[in-house]
C-alpha cells in the first residue's frame, strides 16, 4: 500500500466523508471521530479498493464505522439531539432582512432533515448534497436500487410535509 | 399513464434515473396534466430547498490529523522493514520451525473449520449480513477485513448464496460466505494467502466434508454435511466462476 496513493485517491473525498458522517451523527465531534476511524480503516484496507470509485468506497467505510460505533453503544434508538448552536452561514451579499430570512430557511431545512429517520436522511444527503447516482447510493447503503428509489420517494414526501407549514415563510412556491 | 404512476415515479424521474421509455411516458403525460405539472414544480422547489441545507466540509484540524497519520504510516513503512530484518536475524538462530505456519489441510485446521461450521449452525449466528445478493454481501466486508472476498452467486445451479459473516480461523479474521443446498448449509471461509497451496484437497471429519484450495492469493475452506458429489460440484463451480 502506498500512502501517497492513499492521499491522492482517498483524501480528496474527505469533505464528502465528513458531510455524510455529520448528517448521520448530527454532531460535529462525533462526526470527526467517525471520519478519523473510517480513514484509519481505509488506510489499513486500502489494498481491498478494487474498483476505481474511491468516494463510494470511503463512504461505505464511513457508514460501517458509524454503525459499528452505535451498535457498540447500543444507541440505535437515536436518542441524541444534534447540536444546533452553530450559526448558519448565509449569503453576505444579501441585505440584513434577506439574510435573516435565508438563515431562517436554512435552519428549517436542517431541522427537517435531522428529524428524518436515518434511513431516509442518508439517502437524501447522498442524493441531494453529494449528487450521487442511485447505483452508488445502493452500494454505499448496501440495499438494492429499488429500495433507494422508494426511500428517496418516501423521504421527499416526508420533507414536503415538514417544510410546507401554513405560515408564509417556508412555503414552497 | 395515470397520475398515480407519475406520482410513484416522480422522484426517480426528477433524479433522471428512469429509463428512457418511462421518462418519455411521464413527459408526455405532463404536457396534458396540469395537476402533475404542479406536482413536478413543487418537487423541484423542494429539491432546491433541500440542497440549501448546510454542506459540512471537513474541519482543517481533522484534515491535518488524518494527513499526519498517513505520514506516520509512511515513516513506519520505511523503518519497520529494518526492524523486521533484525528480527529475522535473531529468529534464524532459534530455528526454522517458526518460519511460517503452513496453511496445509492439517488435522488441526480441518478440526477448526468443522468447529466453525458447527458453531455457526448452533449459535444462531449464521449471518451478520443476510442477503442473496452478492452485491450486498461483498461490500459488507469492506472495512471489516483487509481483503475483498470473491462473492459469487451460484443460485443458477442450485446453491443460492444466503449471507455472510465475520469469523475466525486459526486466530485470523476470515470472511465466511454461506450457501444453501436444500436443507444443507455450506460455509465457505475465505482469507488471503500469500503462498501457493493445493488446488483441492478433501478431508472428512465428524460426518462433515471439507474442501480446501488456494487460488488467486486466497485460501478457501468449504465445509458442509452435504454428500460428496454435490459438494464437489459446488466447489468446482466456485473455482471456475
Amino acid at each position: 500500500m502506498a500512502s501517497r496513493l492513499f492521499e491522492e485517491t482517498v483524501l480528496p473525498h474527505l469533505d464528502a466523508a465528513f458531510n455524510y458522517a455529520r448528517w448521520l451523527t448530527r454532531n460535529d465531534s462525533e462526526a470527526e471521530d467517525v471520519v478519523q476511524d473510517a480513514c484509519l480503516r481505509a488506510m489499513r484496507f486500502f489494498s481491498s479498493l478494487r474498483e476505481d470509485n474511491a468516494r463510494a468506497w470511503l463512504l461505505t467505510i464511513v457508514r460501517n464505522s458509524w454503525y459499528s460505533r452505535i451498535s457498540r453503544r447500543k444507541e440505535i434508538a437515536e436518542s441524541t439531539a444534534g447540536d444546533h448552536d452553530r450559526g448558519e452561514s448565509a449569503d453576505d451579499a444579501l441585505d440584513p432582512e434577506e439574510r435573516l430570512l435565508q438563515q431562517y430557511t436554512i435552519a428549517r431545512v436542517r431541522a427537517a432533515l435531522e428529524q428524518l429517520p436515518v434511513d431516509f436522511r442518508e439517502v437524501i444527503v447522498l442524493r441531494e448534497l453529494e449528487g450521487l447516482p442511485y447505483k452508488e447510493i445502493a452500494a454505499i447503503v448496501s440495499v438494492p436500487i429499488g429500495t433507494v428509489m422508494s426511500r428517496l420517494s418516501r423521504a421527499r414526501e416526508r420533507l414536503m410535509t415538514l417544510l410546507t407549514p401554513s405560515d408564509s415563510m417556508g412555503r414552497l412556491p | 399513464m395515470s397520475c398515480e404512476l407519475v406520482e410513484r415515479d416522480l422522484s426517480a424521474y426528477l433524479d433522471r434515473e428512469l429509463d428512457i421509455d418511462a421518462a418519455t411516458a411521464i413527459r408526455s403525460h405532463l404536457t396534458d396534466c396540469v395537476a402533475c405539472r404542479r406536482l413536478v414544480a413543487q418537487r423541484e422547489a423542494l429539491g432546491r430547498l433541500v440542497r440549501s441545507a448546510p454542506y459540512h466540509s471537513a474541519p482543517e484540524r481533522l484534515r491535518a490529523r488524518i494527513s499526519a497519520s498517513t505520514t506516520r504510516s509512511r515513516f513506519a513503512r520505511r523503518f519497520l522493514p529494518l526492524a523486521a530484518a533484525a528480527t529475522v536475524l535473531v529468529s534464524a538462530g532459534i530455528g526454522a520451525a517458526v518460519m511460517r505456519l503452513a496453511p496445509a489441510a492439517s488435522v488441526a485446521m480441518v478440526d477448526q473449520v468443522v468447529d466453525g461450521h458447527v458453531r455457526s449452525l448452533m449459535a444462531d449466528h449464521l449471518f451478520d449480513v443476510q442477503s442473496t445478493d452478492q452485491h450486498t454481501v461483498k461490500p459488507w466486508f469492506l472495512g471489516k477485513v483487509d481483503f475483498a472476498p470473491p462473492v459469487v452467486d451460484l443460485s443458477a445451479i442450485g446453491f443460492p448464496l444466503v449471507g455472510g459473516r465475520l469469523d475466525y480461523l486459526g486466530g485470523q479474521p476470515v470472511a465466511a460466505l454461506v450457501y444453501q443446498r436444500q436443507k444443507h448449509t455450506i460455509n465457505v471461509f475465505v482469507s488471503p494467502e500469500k503462498s501457493s497451496g493445493p488446488t483441492d484437497v478433501v478431508r472428512a471429519a465428524r460426518g462433515f466434508r471439507v474442501h480446501h484450495w488456494v487460488r488467486d492469493g486466497m485460501s478457501f475452506w468449504a465445509v458442509s454435511d452435504l454428500n460428496d458429489a454435490e459438494l464437489t460440484q459446488f466447489v468446482r463451480a466456485l473455482q471456475t466462476s
